[in-house]
């Protein structure tokens, strides 16, 4: 109680603030605006901002996406369905890929799930639509031509299994593969 | 005498011989563990299930020991949690995840792996080893299972099953040090009928399930319920997964007395047929599609204009609710219903469950383990693949084996002694066996030494085991082993494997026998206009295919209700798609007569009815009243209550069958030097429905006519020379094989061929090279 009396016993006199008040709101009245007319103006988003999802592909130009099911187990609004299937080549890829963006919260847990990379958040969120169905975006929405934000990440050459163009102990820190026909050392 | 051990402070019981592991397992407490299986025991290859313990002595300091291979000892203080014991763990997976390739978004283990349970449970969770990894090439094993020999981790566990456990010869470990691997000698399809067990056997990502990874989804997505397998009479407990409306696969389900950790191949990959191209998925009226209530409306109509000139086929394959309903409905319209459409089936199975149920019961899979003698009538591999590993086990314990077969059977290689018995002739050698254990020591003549041979072992066992198949046996036949039983006395066990997953069912609702020549013959007098089939196929699949097919010419309305495209569902009126065993529930009755609950696992988009909600549908368009499935079930079996799926199963009440039974329904023939016996050679994935699962039938046998080299030799066939076979309805040219384990005067051939032929196990067929 008595700090409060004597904070109130400091202040200055009224004039001298109401003059304080007039000054800044006059000087706020030149200042630079901090407001922009969007959408003709449109400002530049953080580069890690959570925005539109896509599905990149690696440096060969394949898709990233192994279907593993990762990202939709994460979701916490469970938004992302897939169906992985395997290329005769021995390549898993999602023969489906859906996110429905009406549910999306864009949290971006599937980005931190995603062992290989390829679903990404980009800084784009104009994403409105009439129609809740249309905010449905299949795999050929979501699927982009390059690499993202983390270009140069091929996950198949950690990977042990065989790709075409990478047989198995062609992987980084790999070694030969033993022959399993010798017992000789 | 049970003891105390102490885990971390708490008491638990356990029973004298168990090891650590086991007694920690049995009382939920988690000690981590890799290559331990309580089916193959310990090895301690894994070195992961290390755990610290004090010693009596107090100066002592504790030691840290394998849980698996210390035995439990009364007053034994242990403790999982002590730091020793948690910094081996964590070494012991930060060795293994050394050489573990950086696979888990592309593993199917990823999810249910037990390496990854471990390794987020003891094991560091960063790599700290930056060195390089050694690296295995993979075999291809085969349409079934998946090698990926890079993530294993060395457990021995693939090995010691597939080797100790179910007796394969084919895949072993092979080179050394940090370098072993599990393999086989060449690439080419796992032989035994167990390889897929591997794949839940596996603690990560080795052998993975090949059908599985087609459609692959994460187990976290797998829609399950208990259910029970429709492949064959064991009525083994499955799991199956489905995801989206469609069936991705099969598990085990552990049920004490049956199935416990395992299934066969066929239980867990036939269930490829309810995803076949092929299967009927919409209602059809005279071959046009049609939405089901006009479908209804049809069959509706058909069904009243035959007033009582009706019939109706149920099936072995078809579950308890569902043929109830149908009997019940034609017992309303004052119809004729069997569950069989081949007499001589019909009357082995009504006589084998007549004599099941006379029998002090019928043993289970883990009783069978447990007996010290058997003998096996036909191919119990093909038949009831898991009476073949129960038996395995039983071998495996000393059990003494004797094998009567017609052609080859993979049990002969466990047999003490096997004998090659023509179809013909097997009754005749159960009788002179019957002889011979009957009678006095003194009259025994000595000129028969194997009978006599057989006759001392199964007299001499504790507990004889006789177990025959019911397919390849005549009803004669099926008294003959029972009167053996007998004759052994009261420690002798009988069973009969059955020739469907409802076989003891559809005889108990059958009732009498020769019920199905006389709907037969009432189509072929025109007594029978509408004939109702429900998951069955008549027309394509029995000798009598031709005479039925023949006789389906004359019916007005044939009406049919089943999930996968058989010769029957091509002749049908009116086709009701129904759902798979997987998408509904009802009841199987296993060869012992225990009544096994299933849960259906999903629906399918298409909302297929089961055949008991389209009999239940067609009685309510006929403005007939019948009660439900379980209250026509109780008011036929008095006692009977549904079993709950994922129960233990309930044994069916005693059920009058007839006792008088026609014996002689096998056609005996004059032996003419051209006449050969036809006799059923199959193999494990041989079944109905098994036999619309692609990767399945990749395995099959190609058809081949198999003769035993002697008679081969009397009628001049060289091995791979074409010969004629002639039956009674069509004729095909095989190529010979020579096969040892096939009778004299016996020619063994696929169920395909018979078909083709007209033929039955047994019967009679000429046989001509082609030059």
């Amino acid at each position: 109680m008595t700090w409060t009396k004597q904070m109130n016993n400091r202040k200055p006199p009224m004039i001298i603030r109401l003059w304080h008040s007039l000054w800044v709101t006059l000087r706020h009245a030149w200042a630079r605006r901090e407001t922009v007319s969007y959408p003709e103006v449109k400002r530049p988003l953080p580069g890690r901002w959570r925005g539109r999802i896509v599905l990149t592909r690696d440096p060969d130009g394949e898709e990233r996406c192994v279907a593993c099911y990762l990202c939709s187990a994460v979701c916490p609004v469970d938004c992302i369905h897939l169906q992985a299937q395997q290329r005769d080549d021995g390549r898993r890829y999602p023969v489906t890929f859906r996110i429905d963006f009406s549910r999306c919260i864009f949290c971006g847990f599937c980005e931190e799930a995603c062992p290989t990379l390829a679903i990404q958040l980009t800084p784009d969120f104009e994403m409105c639509e009439q129609h809740h169905s249309s905010l449905v975006y299949e795999k050929k929405q979501l699927l982009i031509d390059g690499q993202g934000k983390y270009p140069g990440y091929n996950f198949y050459h950690h990977a042990g299994v065989a790709v075409p163009g990478k047989t198995i102990g062609e992987a980084d820190r790999d070694t030969p593969p033993v022959d399993h026909d010798t017992n000789l050392p | 005498m049970l003891g105390i051990i102490r885990i971390d402070g708490h008491e638990i019981p356990f029973e004298p011989g168990d090891n650590l592991l086991k007694v920690a397992l049995a009382a939920d407490v988690d000690i981590p563990y890799f290559c331990y299986h309580a089916a193959l025991g310990s090895v301690g290859a894994c070195r992961l299930c290390a755990v610290e313990i004090m010693s009596d002595d107090p100066d002592k300091v504790p030691r840290v020991a394998m849980a698996c291979l210390e035995p439990a000892s009364d007053g034994l203080e242990v403790s999982v949690s002590a730091p020793a014991a948690q910094q081996v763990r964590q070494r012991v997976i930060e060795f293994l995840m050394i050489n573990h390739p950086h696979d888990c978004p592309i593993c199917d283990e990823g999810g249910e792996c037990h390496l990854q349970e471990m390794t987020v449970a003891c094991g560091p969770a960063y790599r700290r080893y930056q060195g390089h990894k050694r690296t295995f090439t993979n075999q291809n094993l085969g349409p079934l299972v998946h090698h990926e020999m890079n993530r294993c981790i060395t457990c021995y566990r693939c090995t010691r099953f597939y080797q100790d456990y179910a007796l394969g010869d084919d895949l072993g470990a092979m080179r050394l040090r940090n370098e072993v691997y599990f393999g086989r000698f060449q690439d080419g399809p796992l032989e035994s009928p167990f390889a897929g067990n591997l794949v839940e056997i596996c603690p990560t990502g080795v052998f993975t399930d090949a059908i599985f990874r087609q459609h692959f989804t994460r187990v976290w997505d797998l829609k399950t319920a208990s259910s029970i397998c429709p492949h064959c009479s064991v009525g083994c407990n499955i799991l199956p997964g489905a995801r989206d409306g469609t069936l991705r696969r099969v598990r085990h389900r552990p049920h004490p007395e049956i199935n416990r950790w395992f299934i066969c191949d066929r239980g867990r990959y036939g269930h490829q047929y309810s995803e076949h191209t092929a299967r009927p998925l919409t209602p059809r009226v005279a071959g046009a599609t049609i939405t089901y209530r006009k479908a209804l409306i049809a069959a509706t109509e058909q069904i009243k204009a035959a007033g009582d000139r009706i019939g109706g086929l149920g099936s072995i394959r078809e579950d308890l609710e569902g043929n109830a309903l149908l009997r019940a409905l034609l017992n309303n319209l004052n119809g004729i219903f069997s569950a069989f459409n081949d007499p001589e089936l019909e009357a082995a199975t009504i006589t084998a469950v007549n004599r099941i149920q006379n029998s002090d019961g019928t043993p289970s899979l883990t009783e069978m383990e447990q007996v010290d003698a058997a003998l096996i009538l036909g191919d119990l591999t093909a038949h009831a693949p898991m009476i073949d590993l129960a038996l395995r086990q039983a071998y495996r314990r000393g059990a003494q084996l004797t094998v009567l077969h017609n052609g080859p059977t993979p049990l002969t290689q466990f047999a003490v002694t096997t004998l090659p018995v023509p179809p013909h002739e097997m009754g005749a050698y159960l009788s002179r066996l019957h002889e011979r254990i009957t009678a006095s020591p003194a009259s025994k003549d000595v000129q028969d030494e194997s009978t006599a041979e057989i006759a001392e072992r199964l007299a001499a066992a504790r507990r004889p085991l006789l177990i025959g198949v019911v397919e390849t046996l005549a009803a004669s036949e099926i008294i003959a082993l029972a009167q053996l039983a007998t004759a052994l006395g009261t420690d002798a066990r009988l069973a009969y494997a059955l020739p469907g997953a409802n076989a003891y069912g559809a005889a108990l609702l059958t009732l009498a026998s020769r019920k199905t020549t006389t709907i037969l013959e009432a189509i072929e007098t025109g007594q029978i206009q509408t004939l109702i089939v429900a998951g069955t196929d008549p027309l394509g699949d029995t000798r009598l295919g031709s005479r039925w097919r023949a006789a389906c010419q004359r019916l007005n309305t044939l009406i049919v209700l089943d999930c996968i495209a058989t010769t029957t569902t091509a002749a049908a009126d009116i086709l009701f798609p129904v759902a798979a065993w997987a998408e509904r529930g009802g009841t199987f009755v296993n060869y012992e007569g225990r009544a096994q609950g299933f849960a259906p696992a999903f629906k399918r988009l298409e909302l297929l009815p089961s055949t008991a909600e389209v009999i239940a549908d067609l009685v309510q368009c006929l403005d007939l009243y019948l009660p439900d499935a379980p209250a026509v079930l109780s008011e036929a079996f008095p006692g009977y209550q549904a079993p709950v799926p994922g129960s233990a199963g309930s044994l069916m009440p005693v059920h009058p069958l007839p006792t008088h039974i026609d014996t002689a329904t096998r056609s005996d023939h004059e032996h003419h030097h051209k006449h050969w016996q036809a006799a059923l050679t199959t193999w494990y994935g041989d079944e109905e429905l098994a036999s619309f699962a692609p990767a399945l039938m990749k395995l099959a046998p190609t058809a081949t006519a198999l003769i035993s080299p002697a008679a081969a030799l009397n009628a001049n066939i060289e091995e791979g020379a074409q010969v004629k076979l002639r039956g009674p309805v069509g004729t095909m040219t095989l190529p010979v094989q020579l096969d040892n384990r096939v009778a004299d005067g016996t020619v063994a051939l696929t169920r395909m061929a018979l078909v083709q032929l007209g033929v039955g196990h047994g019967d009679l067929l000429e046989l001509e090279p082609v030059s």
